[in-house]
């Protein structure tokens, strides 16, 4: 769920473009370090960036019949690192403004803010809590991915509820409207996203293992998936 | 893509995008600047008629590209003009109309909609290729620069290669139910993660055999009278918003 373009106020939009900037400004100064140590690097995230967008247009199946598409901020996360992330998604969010007009540039700083920054960050700390507190492979990505998924719906509700506090109730009404309204699609949405992230790892792992091994992601996960 | 079949095929396809993304900017600086829902919805006309009628974008196309993010605005509105009260007169929570706040609701919903006919002038007169080498003139970072050369060169791949494999998932039914739908999507992902590091490495080898080690670099096609469309742009763009500012 994107910021609609021209949503926010003047000072929000350049408020939360500036709270992103050092995270997408880190991610390409990481990009760039590990760039030249592994020249292949560099496509391999252009490419990852096409695959987050064709990701974003899947439609995800639903059971109640209206569909919806995968934020991929889980699978990206577990797949890149949450650092190289933020400019992937940056780029992603800014592509999907000129050639989708969906989302914004106006609030480009905002939504790489919730999908871009958070979504990836709360992924890899929630896996990597899962990990530590030994939980199944699986498990630990249906939980990263979902809530990673939920954390970036929260974040876009207290973006829009901080630019429109209720008049009564203030920030905090404003924030329970806003995720009560986000809540009735997305938290079946981040359960389909997590289920959906198991699935897709579970396929890596049993059919395409070697080049599992070739991406480094076999060595750092346990085999019992 | 309809955004890149306008973008590509308008009549000011060699109009330079410095010009184009000028007025665009300017255009959503009007939109932020005008004082009234009346003023947001006069700008936001005279961009889409600059779109339509300057540009020539079929309307058609142009309703097109914009219905779902209109739909989506809509949403955003009415979701502004339902507000909440916790423990008020009743002592519970309690849902109201927020009568007061529709002139600044109505105020949001026509800056933005200002804004995304800014949005879609942009988009669709100027291909993403043009946006990519105007920010590469800004002096945006080579490695963001490269991203989305590379994202933009691999995208349509693998749309082709989403859209062959639903083809051939759906032809052995495998959308048919919920559980064969997550499955298959599953199997899709997964199978398009892996080329992912597939086609970064072919693209690699590609590169490396044409000597190259560094940003990537393509030269841009010659706009005629570059100096006068952005002067032309900029002085359109002022105008815009001199009449947002003077506009009550």
């Amino acid at each position: 769920m994107h910021i609609m373009e021209g949503f926010l106020p003047v000072t929000h939009a350049v408020g939360w473009s500036l709270a992103a900037a050092p995270f997408v400004g880190y991610g390409l100064y990481t990009i760039k370090k590990s760039v030249r140590e592994n020249p292949e690097r560099r496509m391999l995230l252009g490419v990852a960036a096409a695959f987050t967008f064709v990701l974003s247009a899947l439609k995800l199946p639903s059971v109640t019949g209206s569909s919806s598409h995968p934020t991929g901020t889980g699978l990206g996360a577990v797949l890149f690192g949450p650092t190289a992330m933020a400019p992937i998604g940056a780029v992603v969010l800014l592509f999907q403004a000129i050639l989708l007009a969906h989302g914004g540039l106006t609030t480009l700083g905002a939504n790489i803010f919730s999908m871009a920054i958070v979504g990836p960050f709360a992924a890899a700390a929630i896996f990597r809590l899962a990990k530590a507190l030994k939980l199944p492979f699986g498990l630990s990505i249906f939980i990263a991915a979902s809530l990673a998924d939920l954390l970036t719906y929260i974040t876009t509700s207290a973006q829009l509820a901080l630019a429109f506090p209720d008049p009564i109730g203030g920030f905090f009404a404003s924030f329970i409207k806003f995720s009560g309204v986000f809540a009735f699609t997305q938290i079946p949405l981040a359960i389909i996203e997590g289920l959906l992230t198991v699935v897709v790892m579970n396929s890596l792992l049993r059919y395409n293992a070697r080049e599992l091994q070739e991406m480094k992601i076999t060595a750092a996960q346990p085999a019992e998936a | 893509m309809l955004t890149e079949l306008s973008a590509y095929t308008n009549r000011w396809r060699q109009a330079p995008p410095a010009a184009k993304g000028l007025f665009s900017f300017c255009g959503m600086a009007a939109a932020f600047a005008a004082g009234s829902p009346r003023t947001a919805l006069l700008v936001a006309l005279i961009l889409s008629a600059a779109t339509i009628l300057g540009a020539g974008v079929p309307v058609l196309r142009y309703l097109r590209v914009a219905t779902p993010a209109l739909l989506f605005l809509l949403a955003s509105g009415l979701s502004l003009v339902v507000s909440l009260d916790f423990g008020g007169s009743t002592g519970g929570l309690s849902a109201h109309l927020a009568g007061a706040e529709l002139p600044r609701i109505a105020q949001v919903s026509c800056r933005s909609l200002a804004c995304l006919t800014a949005l879609l002038f942009l988009a669709l007169t100027t291909p993403l290729v043009d946006i990519v080498s105007l920010l590469r003139r800004c002096r945006l970072p080579d490695t963001l620069l490269d991203l989305m050369t590379l994202c933009y060169r691999t995208l349509f791949v693998m749309s082709e290669a989403v859209h062959e494999t639903i083809t051939a998932q759906s032809a052995r039914l495998g959308y048919a139910t919920f559980t064969l739908s997550l499955r298959s999507l599953g199997g899709l992902v997964a199978n398009l993660s892996v080329q992912v590091w597939q086609r970064s490495q072919v693209l690699q080898l590609a590169a490396l055999a044409r000597n190259n080690d560094g940003a990537l670099r393509f030269l841009g096609p010659d706009y005629p009278n570059p100096a006068r469309a952005v002067s032309g742009a900029a002085v359109s763009g002022l105008l815009l918003i001199i009449l947002a500012v003077t506009l009550p």
